[in-house]
């Protein structure tokens, strides 16, 4: 649907480019203050101990030294952290090794890494499990009380996770053809560029924390309830920051103990995490095992799926530990079981699109490989089997997936180049694959205000964050659009809790929707006093008028015009537009954003070694917003599924518990050389729901792409491997046998 | 990093008076050249010297000299230096392209020859503060019960490692020398002689003692009628070592080898030359039964681990490749 | 394994002690202490207290500071920390991400894997340096219209190694692009992006 719009759907530049590229951004790591005193986490080698004592003489003894906290005299809950079980910044006993026991604070930052040398720990080991099998054996060892089930209340919901509908054995009955298989994928870690960091201050009773964060709205709600203080005491700033992908949500461990050193010490705390810091003392993406059972028409028709997983959650339950990548695939019957597990390995939570990644990897592989048992196309089997109704039976409030396939099949010249799996001659071998996957789309809480000064320049002011989708570039478009100014008449005032209002923060795909139909809102108030008025001005009723371009004019006459200038000058002082929204409109439909992804890839069959040499992402998000950003952000997504496809684990030795390899070069983070050219096709899409139509574009990029290259590999090899990553051995390995 | 003191040396003469005067002293004392690699082991912890002698600030030791047969490099020339030289890449490509699939190019403009080659293993227990792992001092190799997949299948025991270095393969099939100065004075030995097995010292990969300074490689020329190859065969295309990686340099006569020099990175903790491969393929014509036969002799006795056997393979096919590549 | 001699309190143990033993241990949590001589024992009284803080002279973006600094301070740490030169970022701190990314006398390093101490004599070009006033540099330019930067916080290290190729090879193409930049890791995965830029950068767009 084409749409006339002034700026939306545009390719914007971002509003904030000169502060990046010229390195004046400010990150809460470049935050200083008089007198900052520099922090330091010690963590726990022990997968699973019990500390006996603690003991920090010889620490506090170090010149410099400052402060220091542990269990002993700092027992503060982490409410946002655990939705299951109590956490608290500091445990006993300790659940897996990296997680943090102490912190200190010191004048400089080599002495304070000098004293986590003199703080000793004496500890009763328990047993330990780090494997999800293990852990749910009868005799395992005991992570929480209640068990290695991740069972419990609250909003994250126990063990095991039930999806169901439609009659799964009638399903069964009615198949010709019955496959099953197992799919493994690993824990992989956010690694966003930026480490974290807190810098906390205190003036008298207010406690400032800038905080590299996704959410301020969310990180000073979480502060203010574990410090016991009420919201207006609490401030948290965040102007840049270097990523997340969902675990810079709320706010952490680090936010609190920057804040209770800094009471401690009477001077502001900077708590900086080393890069394994970062690797252990937060989170990555939940590894999980999927079983499928699949039952199927001899023409590829699925008429029952079945699938039964368990997901690794690590030492604490942070995230859902659900799988959802089925949401994009057709089946009558369905039932899902998934066991979200303990180990006492790192824990697991959000990781861009949480659920999904892992399990598009497990149901896009089935489906392609019983799509080669029956001789069928896998594009004819995608196509066969695509969602076409949410759970059987809700219907989508827009859909493009239909769209998606046959756009992303001509933009690769699938038809041209598909072939048998491992026909290609020679040892490096050709192949070509596709998988489905998208994200959720719904609508949720928002707020925005704008002050249009009286020349008609506006300060829209939104709590966001700006974590690398643009945010604050894509709420200005918003804004422009709706209140009918230029782009370059807006300021965009954001990151601090004490001038902007609730942003849900960027995370779940969330901000363009939430907070940019708050924008909306908000603007519409702008107008409708500009209207009110201007009419007084031009002697006709407001809703006569229309503003576009920064001029207020009567629809039916455009010449009887007024600058926004002419209009509020008069008033002398800024209007204000204010909305909260919360609106609840989606009932009896079911949201979705949606993608189909189309990979080339090349296999050395000697060296194992993959390329990935042609990828087209096509996506269905509606009206895009700001088509340069949106664009980058699917590129993004493609590269971090690379990088879980190919290359990326988190490593734990069975000796010791202890991660072996939490750092870029051994988790190894996909590099310039590992991807190629991303192609991505928008297909033309609007949804009611959504700011001007728009859905989302965040997370869905990354969904499809792991079972992508998957299946490109089983195109090229005719060896399905139903492990991530696909490493050299892994090909190697598949070739001998 | 613990603190340390940082002396800024203005010749070899007076760096290796220092280390030697730190020994007696008990003091814990270490060259640097690049700095960037020893940087990243004194941040993990895995060492802590009392005294870093900056080599940097000793002038002319960076040269690229090309002589009658052969070439001197100083042990300071960075190895972008090397990559890029116009000599180097026409008479010893190998070695240029080894250099340039050194690490990133960041590294390769501050990293040194000499540094390359004297790099510590990158082992994940071995890097990891959190592992006092036998080659630290400890008792345990932990890759005999954990993840040995990047580890070596050659020449290993009681530790596992492999030699990170991306030159020292293409050196090692150069045949060249290096010259080392120490409290006695100077020598010159052949580079292969250079790296120590962990059953002869498991806690150390070079011959160097305290007071010694690596100073120049000499590598002679290869004959005409040599082809050389080498492959890098790596995860990522940056930053990662090699998985294994083959330096060959093959003379031959229309296909027929009069004398060749295969040696492997990644399967050992040394560069592992196979002179039994190299026996058996002098006279021989370079044909794929050849080629195969001659991988078969060349990983004769290796020891895999539970997680690495696929390198058996992968290094067979490697050097059948290489030898394929050499008519 | 021995352990120090007395008076450290600090005494090192190999994480095996324990397991399948006794359950109660002492373990003290050291950052992994190896040394091959017991030296000086790593006491309060000494640790912390052998940091000289020397002067040194360091060139910046074409101005000379003089600071003071211990062996032990990074050059991205100084150029952070004591002059207040933020833009050039710590990432990993192991020369593993390329976010510190500077350019010194001519060629682009990891800043975090250079003692300022060995910096003094050297011309350093930070991201701060590259503008000529309002000017922006023509990478600088491209990164802002090609979307360079997503989170920007890699971008920094990204443009200076675009810098440091271009003043090396002015007409690169677009695999030389590539390999210049593979020492830059960017999570975001804008990769296509900081190429496109750094190539309308060469070409004059």
């Amino acid at each position: 649907m084409a749409k006339d719009f002034s700026v939306v759907s545009k390719k914007t530049p971002r509003i904030d480019g000169y502060e990046r590229v010229t390195g004046q951004a400010q990150y809460a790591g470049d935050v200083q203050v008089p007198g900052m005193l520099f922090a330091r986490v010690l963590r726990s080698r022990q997968p699973h101990a019990r500390i006996v004592d603690i003991d920090t003489s010889k620490a506090e003894k170090l010149p410099g030294v400052k402060a220091i906290i542990h269990y002993k005299n700092a027992q503060v809950a982490w409410s946002s952290g655990s939705q299951i079980v109590e956490r608290y910044i500091f445990n006993n006993p300790v659940r897996y090794a990296g997680e943090a026991i102490a912190a200190v604070a010191a004048t400089d930052r080599h002495i304070a890494e000098d004293a986590l040398s003199l703080i000793e720990v004496k500890y009763e080991k328990l047993p330990y499990v780090l494997d999800v099998k293990e852990a749910l054996k009868p005799d395992a060892p005991k992570i929480h009380p209640k068990g290695n089930l991740s069972v419990g209340e609250g909003r994250r919901g126990g063990a095991p996770i039930v999806e169901e509908w439609g009659d799964l054995e009638k399903g069964f009955k009615e198949a010709d053809r019955i496959f099953e298989g197992t799919y493994v994928t690993k824990h992989v870690n956010n690694a966003q560029m930026e480490r974290r960091v807190s810098l906390a201050k205190w003036d008298g009773g207010k406690l400032t924390v800038w905080a590299s964060t996704q959410g301020i709205s969310n990180c000073r709600t979480d502060l203010a309830k574990d410090l016991g203080l009420p919201l207006s005491k609490v401030r948290v700033i965040c102007k840049n920051m270097g990523a997340g992908f969902g675990n810079k949500n709320q706010a952490h461990d680090f936010d609190l103990m920057a804040a209770i050193l800094a009471k401690m010490a009477g001077q502001p705390v900077k708590v900086e995490f080393t890069r394994e810091d970062d690797f252990v003392g937060v989170h990555g993406r939940w590894a999980s095992a999927q079983h499928y059972k699949i039952g199927v028409k001899n023409d590829g028709t699925v008429t029952a799926l079945e699938e039964n997983s368990t997901t690794n959650m690590g030492g604490y339950r942070k995230g859902s530990g659900g799988l959802s990548g089925t949401d994009f695939y057709q089946a009558p019957n369905f039932k899902k079981i998934i066991n979200p597990t303990y180990t006492n390995t790192v824990v697991a939570a959000n990781f861009r699109a949480p659920s999904y990644p892992q399990s598009v990897f497990g149901i896009a592989s089935i489906l392609d490989q019983i799509a080669y048992e029956l001789g069928i196309n896998p594009l004819e089997m995608f196509e066969k089997n695509r969602v076409r109704l949410a759970k059987n039976k809700t219907r989508f409030s827009s859909y493009g997936l239909d769209q998606c396939i046959a756009e992303g099949a001509k933009r690769i010249g699938w038809n041209e180049k598909w072939h048998k799996p491992g026909a290609t001659p020679g040892a490096k071998k050709h192949g070509i694959g596709m998988a489905l996957g998208g994200y959720n789309f719904r609508q949720g809480l928002g707020a925005a205000a704008i002050r249009m000064n009286p020349d008609g320049s506006a300060h829209l002011l939104v709590g966001v964050t700006d974590i690398g989708g643009g945010a604050k570039t894509t709420m200005a478009i918003i804004a422009a659009e709706a209140l009918g100014i230029p782009l370059s008449r807006i300021q965009v005032t954001y990151g601090d809790t004490d001038a902007t209002p609730y942003s849900i923060g960027e995370s779940g795909s969330r901000t363009t929707v939430f907070t940019g139909t708050a924008v909306i809102a908000a603007a519409q108030d702008v107008r409708a006093q500009i209207f009110k008025l201007a009419a007084e001005q031009l002697k006709v009723k407001p809703d006569e008028l229309e503003l576009k371009e920064g001029n207020v004019f009567v629809k039916s006459d455009p010449n009887q015009k007024l600058s926004l200038n002419q209009a509020l000058n008069r008033v002398g002082a800024d209007i204000i537009g204010r909305a909260t929204t919360n609106p609840n409109e989606m009932k009896d439909v079911e949201g979705k954003c949606f993608s189909a992804h189309f990979a080339e890839v090349e296999v050395d069959l000697f060296s194992g070694h993959i390329k990935v040499t042609r990828y087209v992402a096509a996506h269905d998000s509606g009206t895009i917003i700001n088509r340069l950003t949106a664009e980058s952000q699917v590129k993004g997504g493609v590269v971090q599924g690379i990088g879980m496809a190919l290359t990326e684990e988190l490593l734990t030795d069975k000796l010791t518990g202890i991660p072996i390899n939490p750092n870029y070069r051994d988790a190894k983070v996909p590099t310039h050389l590992e991807v190629p050219e991303v192609e991505v096709i928008f297909v033309d899409s609007f949804d009611p729901y959504g700011p001007f139509g728009g859905k989302v574009v965040g997370e869905p990029p990354i969904t499809a792409a792991v079972a992508t290259i998957a299946n490109a590999i089983f195109n090229a090899t005719g060896k399905r491997i139903k492990e991530l990553p696909i490493t050299p051995d892994k090909i190697l390995q598949a070739r001998q046998v | 990093m613990k603190s340390f003191q940082n002396i800024d040396v203005k010749s070899v003469k007076e760096a290796v008076g220092l280390l030697q005067k730190f020994h007696q002293q008990k003091k814990v004392a270490a060259v640097v050249g690049g700095g960037s690699e020893y940087l990243q082991l004194m941040k993990d912890h895995v060492v802590e010297p009392d005294y870093l002698i900056n080599l940097k600030t000793i002038p002319g030791l960076d040269y690229v000299k090309e002589e009658r047969g052969g070439f001197r490099i100083g042990a300071l020339a960075k190895l972008v230096e090397i990559e890029e030289h116009p000599a180097i890449r026409e008479k010893l490509l190998i070695l240029s392209t080894a250099a340039g699939e050194a690490a990133s190019p960041q590294i390769r403009n501050a990293g040194t020859i000499a540094g390359n080659i004297c790099q510590r293993p990158f082992c994940w227990y071995f890097r990891s503060s959190n592992f006092t792992c036998l080659r630290k001092g400890g008792q345990v190799c932990y890759t005999v019960t954990g993840d040995g997949r990047f580890h070596a299948i050659l020449g290993s025991g009681p530790s596992y490692i492999v030699h990170p270095s991306d030159t020292a393969p293409a050196l090692v099939a150069l045949g060249a020398q290096i010259k080392i100065v120490g409290p006695a004075g100077e020598r010159n030995i052949p580079l292969e002689k250079f790296f120590v097995l962990p059953s002869v010292d498991y806690k150390r990969e070079n011959i160097l003692n305290p007071g010694d300074v690596v100073t120049e490689i000499y590598i002679p020329t290869p004959r005409s009628g040599s082809k050389g190859f080498y492959y890098k065969v790596r995860e990522r295309l940056a930053w990662d070592h090699a998985i294994v990686s083959v330096a060959t340099i093959v003379e031959n006569n229309g296909g027929v080898v009069r004398d060749a020099r295969v040696v492997m990175g990644g399967v050992a903790p040394i560069p592992w030359r196979a002179p039994k491969t190299e026996e058996f393929l002098r006279g021989k014509k370079l044909d794929e039964a050849n080629a195969k036969q001659a991988s078969e002799i060349a990983l004769e006795g290796a020891k895999p681990l539970k997680d690495n056997v696929y390198k058996v393979q992968m290094a067979k096919d490697l050097i059948q490749r290489g030898l394929l590549a050499s008519v | 394994m021995a352990d120090e001699k007395m008076g450290a309190k600090l005494s090192r143990r190999t994480f095996l002690k324990g397991l399948g033993g006794g359950a109660i241990g002492t373990a003290v949590v050291s950052t992994g202490l190896i040394k091959s001589d017991p030296a000086e024992a790593y006491s309060p009284e000494t640790v912390g207290i052998a940091r000289d803080k020397t002067p040194i002279t360091l060139k910046v973006n074409g101005k000379a500071y003089r600071v003071e600094v211990e062996p032990r301070d990074t050059l991205a740490e100084v150029l952070r920390d004591q002059l207040g030169l933020t833009g050039t970022k710590i990432g990993c701190d192991r020369g593993e991400c390329g976010a510190c990314t500077v350019i010194i006398n001519g060629r682009n390093m990891y800043s975090c894997s250079q003692l300022a101490v060995w910096m003094q004599g050297k011309e350093i070009l930070t991201i701060e340096g590259l503008a000529k006033g309002d000017k922006l540099d023509p990478v600088q330019e491209a990164f802002i219209e090609h979307d360079g930067p997503q989170c920007g916080f890699c971008t920094s290290g990204q443009i200076m190694s675009g810098k440091a190729l271009l003043m090396k090879n002015s007409k690169p193409t677009e695999a030389q692009v590539r390999r210049g930049l593979s020492g830059n890791l960017c999570r975001c995965g804008n990769y296509n992006r900081e190429v496109e830029s750094v190539l309308a950068a060469a070409k004059g767009r």
